[in-house]
C-alpha cells in the first residue's frame, strides 16, 4: 500500500512538471494554430541556458528563471516574427514541416556550441526531499507542481480576462477584423509566440534540475507534449494540467504494475484512445 | 511526336536507373538502393497525402510493419522472402483498415498527429513483442546481392509511380481529389468518402510496407528505433512536398534529389551535414512550398519573383 | 518539365557513378565510421580520438615493417550521425570507394551488430573495441574482432566482490536496459547470481533512454534491497542516481555498467558520483607495458595533455584496437586482408591495455575490475586476486553524507 502511494505521488508530481513542460506548446497550437515540433528542442535550449548562467553565472536556477524566461521569449518573439510568420497563411501543415526543420538545426547547433557532453545543474539543494509518513516527496517535484498550477492559471486568467489575451485569441480566429480594429497581428502573434517559448525555457531550467542535458532530448520532450496538450484537451488553458496529471499518473503506475517497458506504450496507447474517442481531449466540448 | 517526348524521355531514365548495377560502383548502388525506397515512401504518401490531402505522419507504421514482416517470416519462422512480404502487406492492410476507420474521421491536422501518435504507439508496443525480438530487433539471415534489391526497388518505384498514374485517370483517383478539395461536397455528390479515404490509405500502406520488407532484408538487422523511425515521416514528406505534392513524378523527384544533397553533405561535410538539411527544409517550406515541379512550371513566368510571392502569399 | 527532370536525376546518378576512385596511396589506410554527432556522440568520439592518437604515435615510431620496408598507417574517418543505417553505408563505402586496407569498429553493440555484416561480405577484418554483446560473437563471423570482453561477464568479479563484503547483502536488484548489450550482461549475470547464493529480488526490464525511474527506485527502497546492479546507458545512470537522491533511496551498495569510468560522468553528478560502484577492464597503471606507450599511465598523462580529458576504456580499447591491427600486419609480413585476419586470430602481446589475444569468436577475454568512486577518485577496490584497497561499504544514507 506504502509502495502505491508513493507510486501515486510521484505521477502526481511528475504530472506538474508535464503540465509545465507542455503549456508553452498548447498555447502556441490551441491559440495561434501553430503545431511546433520544436517545442522540446526550445525546452533543450532552456536547459542548457540555465545551465550556463549557473556554471559561469552562478545564477541559482531557480532564481534565474525569470531571466531565463525572458532571454527565451526573446529568442521566441525574434522566430516568429523574423520565421514562422511568413508562412502562417500557408496550409498549417507547412509549419509541422518547418518546425521539424526548425527541430534539426536547433539540435546540431546545440551540438556544435555545448558538444555531446552530458550536463546536470546541480545546486546542492536538487536532491533535498520532504518526508511525510513513508512518502518522500522531492522538494524540486514540489516546487514544480506548484509552478504548474499558478503559471496555468496565470495563463487561463490571461487568455480569457485580460486585453491581451483576448486581443491575442481575436487575432487568432479572425485576422481581418482584428486588422479592422487596429491591432497588428504580426506583433501579437511574435508576442504569443515568445510567451510560449519562455515557457518552455522555464521548463527546461526545471528539467536540467532534475535529469540530465545533451542536445538530443528535444525530440521525445516533443512527443510527450504533444500527448499531453492532446490529452487535455487545446481548446481550454487548464486542459495541460489536466492532461499532465493523467500522463504522470498513468505512466507511473504503468510502470510499476505492467513492466518498467511499458512506459511509452501506456502514454502513445492513451494518446490515440483519446484522438478516436474524444479527440478534443478530456476537458474539451465534445465536437 | 512532341506528345510523345515525356515518355520516351522517361523510358530511357528508367532504362538508365536498371543499369546502374552494372555500370556503377557499389557505394552508388547502395545509394541507389537507399534513394529508391525512399521514393515509394515518399511516392505512398503521395496518395493519401497528395491526392486525397490527407496528411498522414505515421506512414513509418507501415513500413517498420513491412520491415517486421520479413523479419518475423525469415528469421522466426524460416519461410521465403516473398512470403514475407506477403505476410508484411497483410499486416499494414489490416492495420490501415482497422486503425483507419476512426482515424480518418479526423481533419487536418488532428489527423496528422493521430497518425504521428500511431506511429510512436507502435515503436513503444512493438519493443515489448517477443516474436519481434523485443527492443533488441532480429538479425536476418545475409543475402549478398545488393544489384537485387535494386532492381527490386526500381521495380516497386515504378509500380508506385504507375498506380499513382492510374489514379490521375480513374474515378478512384477523381473522387481522391474531390475529397481534397470538399470533403462535404463530394459526399453530396455521391462519393463514397470512407471507402475511398480507406482504401488510399491501405494502398499508401501497402507500398510502404513492401519498401519496408526489401528495406529489411537488404540491411539485415532491425530493430524498432530504425524500423518505426519517425523521422522517415518526416523525410518522405518532405521529399513529396519538395517534389511537388499531388504529382505524378514530383515525390520521385523530391526523393532523388534530398537523398543526393544529404548523402553528399553526409560524406563530404559530415558533422554539418545534419545541420545544412535543416537549412534546406525550412528554406524550401518557406520559399517553395508548393514543391519543385510547381517551381518549373511558374519560374518562366515569374522568375526570381517566384519565391518573393510565395513569401507574400503566406506570410501574416 | 517532370519528364525531363526525371531524366536529368537518373543522369545524374551515372555520372557519379564513372566519378573516378581516390589513388592508391602507398600507407595503409585504416577506415572506420564512427558517432561523432547524434545522441551516443558523448562516447563515440573517445574512439576517433584514440585512434588518431594511436595512428600518430605509431608512425611517429617508424611506422608498420611490412616484410622488408617500413609504411606508415593512414586514417580516414566518417561521422555516421548515431545513425546505423548510415553507419553501414558508411562502411561499404569505405571499402569499395575508399579502398581502406582494414577496417576499425564504431562505437556500440548493435552499431557492430550491423557493421560487421559488411566487414565479413567483403572479407575484411575490423577490429573494434565498441561492441561487447554475445550477439555479435555467435554468429560464426570470422572477420570481426572485438577488445571489449564479453558482455555476460561485466558483473563477474562484482558478484564475487559481493559475496566478500561484509555484511553480505541479502537481496539484489538487477536493473537493465532492452538493448543487446545490456541485455546479454543480465542474462550472464542471473547465473553468477544464483551460483554465489545471492537473492535476486527484483529482476526489471527497463525502456532505453528512460527518463522515469520513480517507481523502480520506490520499489527498490519497499522491498529494502541491499545492492542494486543496473545495465544501462550513460543518460539513464544519470536520471538514476539524481532520482534516488531525491528519493532518498540509498542501498547498502549500488554498481553501473557505465559511466564510473568517465570523467564527464563524474564531473555531472559531482559529490552524488560518491560510493558509486562500477568496473573496468583496464586502469591506467604503469604495470600494463606498451612498445609505442612506455606504459599505460604514461599514455594516459599523454592522452590528457593532448585531448584535454582523461581517457578511460573506451580510448584504451581503441588504441589495442589499432596496435592490434599492426601486430598482426608485421606478424603476417603482408596487408592483404585474409593473411591479416589469420594473423589476427593468433596475436597475443603485451599492451597498455592488457594482453591482447582473441579467443575462437574474436572475443578478447579480459577480467573486470571492480572500481568505486571513492573521494572523486576512480579507485581499484576489487580484482582477480580478491581486495585491492577497503571498499567504502555500506553505502550512507543521503542526508547524512
Amino acid at each position: 500500500m506504502d509502495l502505491l502511494i508513493q507510486v501515486l505521488i510521484n505521477g502526481v508530481l511528475l504530472g506538474g512538471f508535464y503540465a509545465i513542460m507542455a503549456l508553452g506548446l498548447a498555447l502556441v497550437w490551441g491559440v495561434l494554430n501553430i503545431v511546433n515540433l520544436a517545442h522540446g528542442a526550445f525546452i533543450m535550449l532552456g536547459a542548457y541556458l540555465s545551465w550556463y548562467l549557473y556554471e559561469y553565472g552562478g545564477i541559482d536556477p531557480f532564481i534565474g528563471l525569470p531571466l531565463n524566461a525572458v532571454i527565451m521569449f526573446a529568442v521566441g518573439y525574434a522566430m516568429q516574427r523574423g520565421l514562422l510568420n511568413l508562412i502562417v497563411r500557408a496550409p498549417m501543415f507547412n509549419t509541422l514541416l518547418i518546425t521539424f526543420g526548425i527541430e534539426v538545426v536547433l539540435t546540431y547547433l546545440a551540438q556544435l556550441v555545448f558538444s555531446a557532453d552530458f550536463r546536470t545543474i546541480n545546486p546542492p539543494y536538487a536532491g533535498n526531499n520532504t518526508t511525510l509518513g513513508s512518502v518522500v516527496i522531492p522538494d524540486v517535484r514540489l516546487f514544480a507542481f506548484g509552478a504548474a498550477i499558478v503559471l496555468t492559471l496565470g495563463m487561463w486568467v490571461f487568455l480569457l480576462r485580460t486585453k491581451l489575451g483576448r486581443a491575442i485569441r481575436a487575432t487568432a480566429q479572425n485576422l481581418v477584423a482584428a486588422r479592422l480594429y487596429g491591432v497588428e497581428p504580426r506583433h501579437l502573434y511574435a508576442m504569443t509566440f515568445g510567451i510560449g517559448i519562455g515557457l518552455a525555457g522555464a521548463a527546461g531550467a526545471l528539467y536540467g534540475v532534475t535529469s540530465q542535458i545533451n542536445p538530443y532530448i528535444g525530440a521525445s520532450l516533443t512527443a510527450k507534449s504533444f500527448a499531453i496538450s492532446i490529452i487535455g484537451g487545446l481548446e481550454n488553458p487548464l486542459g495541460v494540467i489536466v492532461g499532465g496529471l493523467a500522463l504522470g499518473i498513468i505512466e507511473s503506475l504503468a510502470l510499476l504494475y505492467v513492466g518498467a517497458t511499458f512506459g511509452d506504450v501506456a502514454t502513445f496507447g492513451v494518446l490515440v484512445l483519446v484522438l478516436i474517442v474524444r479527440p478534443t481531449g478530456l476537458l474539451g466540448r465534445t465536437a | 511526336m512532341k506528345k510523345l517526348l515525356p515518355a520516351i524521355l522517361l523510358a530511357l531514365g528508367v532504362v538508365i536507373l536498371a543499369a546502374v548495377p552494372w555500370i556503377a560502383s557499389d557505394v552508388v548502388v547502395q545509394f541507389g538502393i537507399n534513394s529508391l525506397l525512399l521514393a515509394v515512401l515518399a511516392q505512398g504518401w503521395n496518395i493519401i497525402g497528395g491526392y486525397c490531402g490527407y496528411p498522414s505522419f505515421g506512414n513509418s507504421t507501415f513500413f517498420g510493419l513491412g520491415c517486421y514482416g520479413v523479419a518475423i517470416a525469415l528469421v522466426q519462422w524460416e519461410l521465403p522472402f516473398a512470403v514475407g512480404l506477403a505476410f508484411g502487406v497483410a499486416l499494414a492492410a489490416a492495420f490501415a483498415v482497422l486503425l483507419g476507420i476512426p482515424v480518418l474521421r479526423l481533419k487536418g491536422h488532428y489527423f496528422a498527429i493521430a497518425t504521428l501518435a500511431l506511429a510512436l504507439a507502435m515503436s513503444a508496443i512493438v519493443s515489448n513483442v517477443e516474436i519481434a525480438g523485443r527492443n533488441i530487433g532480429l538479425v536476418l539471415p545475409p543475402l549478398n546481392n545488393d544489384p537485387l534489391f535494386y532492381e527490386l526497388s526500381l521495380a516497386l518505384l515504378i509500380a508506385a509511380t504507375l498506380t499513382v498514374f492510374w489514379l490521375t485517370r480513374s474515378r478512384f483517383g477523381f473522387g481522391l481529389i474531390a475529397i481534397r478539395e470538399n470533403e462535404e461536397g463530394a459526399a453530396v455528390m455521391g462519393v463514397n468518402t470512407t471507402l475511398f479515404k480507406i482504401l488510399a490509405f491501405t494502398l499508401s500502406g501497402v507500398f510502404s510496407a513492401l519498401a519496408g520488407g526489401i528495406y529489411a532484408y537488404w540491411i539485415t538487422f532491425i530493430d524498432p528505433v530504425s524500423a518505426f523511425d519517425i523521422g522517415l515521416n518526416v523525410k518522405m514528406i518532405i521529399m513529396a512536398v519538395f517534389g511537388g505534392p499531388g504529382t505524378i513524378l514530383g515525390p520521385v523527384l523530391g526523393a532523388f534529389l534530398l537523398t543526393a544533397v544529404s548523402e553528399v553533405l553526409a560524406s563530404e561535410v559530415t558533422t554539418l551535414a545534419g545541420l545544412f538539411f535543416g537549412l534546406v527544409v525550412v528554406a524550401a517550406v518557406v520559399l517553395m512550398p508548393r514543391g519543385l515541379t510547381d517551381v518549373f512550371h511558374q519560374f518562366h513566368k515569374a522568375g526570381w519573383r517566384y519565391f518573393l510571392n510565395n513569401i507574400r502569399a503566406h506570410r501574416l | 518539365m517532370s519528364a525531363k527532370a526525371a531524366f536529368l536525376s537518373s543522369l545524374l546518378l551515372g555520372a557519379a557513378a564513372i566519378a573516378p576512385a581516390p589513388a592508391h596511396a602507398a600507407d595503409i589506410l585504416l577506415g572506420a565510421s564512427v558517432q561523432l554527432t547524434g545522441p551516443v556522440a558523448n562516447t563515440g568520439r573517445y574512439y576517433k580520438d584514440a585512434y588518431e592518437f594511436a595512428v600518430d604515435k605509431i608512425n611517429e615510431k617508424g611506422g608498420v615493417k611490412v616484410g622488408n620496408e617500413h609504411r606508415k598507417l593512414a586514417l580516414r574517418i566518417y561521422d555516421n550521425q548515431s545513425d546505423v543505417s548510415l553507419s553501414v553505408r558508411q562502411y561499404t563505402q569505405l571499402v569499395t570507394q575508399d579502398k581502406v586496407n582494414l577496417l576499425l569498429g564504431p562505437f556500440a553493440s548493435n552499431f557492430v551488430l550491423a557493421d560487421s555484416a559488411i566487414s565479413e561480405k567483403y572479407k575484411i577484418p575490423m577490429v573494434q573495441g565498441g561492441g561487447a554483446s554475445d550477439q555479435i560473437f555467435s554468429r560464426g563471423f570470422k572477420y570481426i574482432f572485438g577488445t571489449l570482453p564479453a558482455a555476460s561477464d561485466y558483473f563477474g568479479s562484482t558478484i564475487k566482490m559481493l559475496s566478500a563484503l561484509k555484511p553480505k547483502p541479502e537481496n539484489v536488484a538487477l536493473l537493465y536496459a532492452d538493448d543487446s548489450f545490456d541485455v546479454s550482461v543480465a542474462k550472464g549475470t542471473r547465473p553468477l547470481l544464483k551460483e554465489a547464493g545471492l537473492k535476486l529480488a527484483l529482476d526489471e526490464r527497463y525502456t532505453t533512454n528512460a527518463t522515469n525511474f520513480n517507481s523502480l527506485l520506490s520499489q527498490i527502497r519497499n522491498a529494502h534491497i541491499d545492492a542494486v546492479l543496473v545495465a544501462g546507458h550513460e543518460t539513464e545512470i544519470l536520471n538514476f542516481i539524481r532520482q534516488a537522491k531525491s528519493l532518498s533511496v540509498s542501498p547498502k551498495m549500488y554498481s553501473f555498467t557505465v559511466g564510473v569510468p568517465s570523467a564527464d560522468f563524474r564531473a555531472a553528478l559531482g559529490k552524488d558520483a560518491e560510493f558509486a560502484f562500477g568496473m573496468t577492464a583496464w586502469l591506467p597503471s604503469a604495470s600494463l607495458k606498451d612498445e609505442w606507450f612506455g606504459n599505460a599511465e604514461e599514455f594516459a598523462k599523454a592522452y590528457k595533455a593532448k585531448f584535454g580529458y582523461d581517457p578511460d576504456y573506451h580510448a584504451a580499447s581503441g588504441v589495442a584496437d589499432v596496435e592490434a591491427i599492426v601486430k598482426a600486419i608485421e606478424s603476417a609480413g603482408t596487408i592483404e586482408p585474409q593473411k591479416v585476419r589469420d594473423a589476427l586470430a593468433k596475436v597475443n602481446f603485451q599492451s597498455l591495455y592488457g594482453t591482447i589475444a582473441f579467443g575462437k569468436n574474436g572475443q578478447i577475454t579480459l577480467p573486470q575490475t571492480v572500481i568505486q568512486i571513492q573521494d572523486g577518485n576512480v579507485v581499484a577496490v576489487y580484482g582477480q586476486e580478491g581486495f585491492i584497497k577497503q571498499p567504502k561499504y555500506p553505502m550512507p544514507a543521503w542526508n547524512s553524507r
